[in-house]
């Protein structure tokens, strides 16, 4: 008896054992009947010992342990090998569902006797498979968050790099995350002494500014954005700069902290640039009062010019005129014509004083419009019928071409009267006897243009550009044209513009006639 | 009866070129080559115009004027300014002045009493 106990002592051992792991064990018979199983066995797959033990194991639980798989070990791999680790059946379970499962398997002798019996130890991996499965599909989502995260972060620092202003990103304890390419350049300062260090360590300490400590440590822990905060500094390696400082506090792709990106945008030159306008433009108030004054002494000048010229003219005009008409007394022929040339000689110079007045009152913009609606075809007409003595003493031929339509104009009555003078008058010294002189006016949009033109001498091509200069007067081989002023027609142009028109003259060339067309706007739009 | 009038003016040529006109015409001329007995003359001979030139000696026209329009017995006497100033400035002074006329230099001796006379009413 002795033995049996042995045999019953060691069989309880080898039963504690079987009992105390957690993992389910099962032991077969070379029939592969059930010996024993361990109390987790039972626990695990819920099955009861008066079913299991002498049962074919795959008849267990109705039949749900008949695996392909375990067949496959049990009848075909074990009788060749005695142990085998690690097979692993995926077995979908009537009790307790689909399980994952590592099966180990021992061919050991029993004691006492030639028979074997096989130790199969099931773990059930299931939850593991899964948590690794878990770990595993978390792992890939990680990578794609990490992925869009560096893609992000690229993205961003692209942004940062991509911009021309200096960018600086800061954690919260103002240490440099980041910074722009254009802030390395701007600042003369090397990444190894950049990113990590705390801002106001930057280059030597150059950034201890404390106006940018002040917006940092007081005014951005108010506030999450600061827009145009300026800070001027003297930079140890780049010298005086304005800076304009925009701040965000913005929240990290991932995690809590919040770091402050600070763009910097140095102002320097557009300041220097700011102030050299204000400069230039405070010049430029000096100077226009400057013009000012010069233009009132000019004026004043003038107007003492127009003083001084016309008294005397008062005199030479006004004696000449009261001989010629023998007020005191007959003049024998010789006396009256020297006496009618001093008097024309006068009237010469007193139109000249005039006219240059004239000049220099539009030139100053002194010169003022008495605007009126005037009724163009009659002035025309009256006009006409000034120089009409002149056009018949010259045998010219006159034509005037008005249409009748030609509507009345806004325009300084006697300026513009001024003008159609001029030109006519013009036409009338210029051109040779038997000649023809002549005007045409009509309509065109909103204004009116009127020709006044002769087939007189013309103008050479070469003196196209000095017409307008004043004093130019054109010499003609049959006559010597000197009662013009030579201002007639540079005043005229001046004064249609003053109007708003514009005034042109044409020639063919010398001999070939002239052709002066202007133009006056219908309603006024003169120029102040 | 005869109209009479004063002539104010420093330059001799204009004071007889208007003496000379205005006596062809018919007037009887008082004359003046300043302000002073420019006034002096019209608060004694109350003549029926006053022409003044704009710059005088002693004065501007324009102040003889206004001491002459506070006085009661000028008060009234029309006053043409003969003035070599055409400029608008020069007439800008004289705007004020009431009873008033403006005659440009030079003068047109053919016009220029007839112009005058149409000032006296």
């Amino acid at each position: 008896m002795f033995w049996k106990r042995t045999i019953t002592r060691s069989q309880e051992y080898a039963e504690n054992i079987i009992n105390t792991v957690r993992e389910p064990l099962i032991a077969l018979d070379q029939d592969l009947r059930v010996v024993s199983v361990s109390r987790s066995f039972y626990e695990v797959f819920k099955v009861k010992p008066e079913e299991t033990v002498g049962q074919l194991i795959y008849d267990l639980g109705n039949k749900q342990w008949d695996i392909p798989k375990l067949r496959e070990l049990l009848e075909t791999i074990l009788p060749q090998k005695t142990t085998f680790d690690n097979y692993e059946v995926e077995h979908d379970f009537a009790t307790i569902g689909r399980r994952i499962m590592l099966l180990n398997a021992r061919q050991i002798k029993r004691m006492l006797g030639k028979e074997r019996i096989i130790l199969l130890a099931i773990d059930d991996i299931t939850v593991r498979r899964e948590i690794e499965n878990g770990l595993e599909k978390a792992r890939k989502e990680l990578e794609v968050i990490k992925q869009s995260e560096d893609e992000a972060r690229e993205y961003a620092e692209s942004i940062i790099n991509t911009v021309r202003e200096p960018l600086i990103a800061l954690d919260q304890d103002l240490r440099v995350v980041t910074v722009s390419r254009s802030f390395y350049e701007f600042f003369k300062v090397k990444p190894e002494e950049t990113v990590g260090h705390l801002i106001y360590d930057l280059g030597n300490k150059q950034w201890d500014i404390p106006k940018l400590r002040e917006l940092l440590e007081t005014i951005l822990p108010q506030k999450t954005t600061f827009d145009n905060y300026e800070v001027e500094h003297d930079f140890a390696s780049i010298g005086r700069r304005i800076m304009l400082l925009n701040a965000r506090q913005i929240q990290r792709v991932s995690g809590k902290e919040r770091i402050i990106l600070l763009a910097i945008e140095d102002i320097t030159e557009r300041r220097a640039i700011e102030n050299g306008l204000e400069k230039a433009h405070e010049e430029l108030k000096e100077l226009a009062a400057e013009l000012k004054r010069t233009a009132r002494v000019k004026s004043e000048f003038l107007a003492n010019m127009s003083h001084e010229l016309r008294t005397p003219l008062n005199s030479i005009n006004g004696f000449s005129e009261v001989l010629y008409d023998e007020t005191f007394g007959p003049l024998n022929e010789k006396q009256k014509q020297y006496v009618n040339n001093v008097l024309t000689s006068g009237k010469h110079l007193l139109l000249l004083i005039n006219q240059i007045l004239d000049m220099a009152k539009v030139e100053a913009g002194k010169m003022k419009l008495t605007l009126s609606s005037l009724p163009m075809k009659s002035l025309l007409d009256e006009i006409s019928l000034l120089v009409a003595d002149m056009v018949s003493k010259k045998k010219l031929q006159m034509l005037l071409e008005i249409a009748e339509d030609l509507p009345n104009v806004e325009a300084d009555e006697l300026k513009v009267k001024e003008i159609i003078y001029n030109l006519l008058s013009n036409t009338v010294k210029f051109t040779p006897e038997g000649g023809k002189i002549g005007m045409r006016a009509k309509k065109a949009d909103s204004e009116i243009e009127i020709v006044v033109w002769d087939t007189g001498v013309g103008i050479a091509p070469e003196n196209m550009g000095k017409i307008f200069e004043g004093f130019f007067r054109v010499d003609t081989p049959y006559s010597r044209v000197t009662e013009g002023t030579g201002l007639g027609l540079p005043l005229s142009k001046k004064l249609v513009e003053l109007h708003g028109g514009k005034l042109s003259i044409e020639s063919e060339g010398l001999n070939r006639g002239t052709s002066v067309r202007f133009t006056l706007p219908i309603v006024s739009r003169r120029v102040v | 009866m005869r109209k009479r009038a004063l002539i104010v003016d420093d330059n001799g040529n204009n004071l007889m070129l208007e003496k000379d006109l205005l006596e062809v015409a018919g007037f009887e001329v008082f004359e003046a080559e300043n302000a002073s007995s420019g006034i002096a003359i019209a608060r004694k001979e109350k003549p029926d115009i006053i022409i003044m030139d704009v710059r005088l000696p002693d004065m501007r026209g324009s102040e003889a004027a206004k001491i002459l329009r506070q006085d009661k017995e000028t008060r009234d006497i029309p006053i043409v300014f003969v003035t070599a100033s055409v400029m608008p400035e020069g007439r800008e002074e004289i705007k004020t002045i009431t009873n008033s006329g403006f005659i440009g230099k030079p003068i047109n001796t053919r016009t220029f009493a007839k112009e005058i006379s149409q000032f006296i009413k």
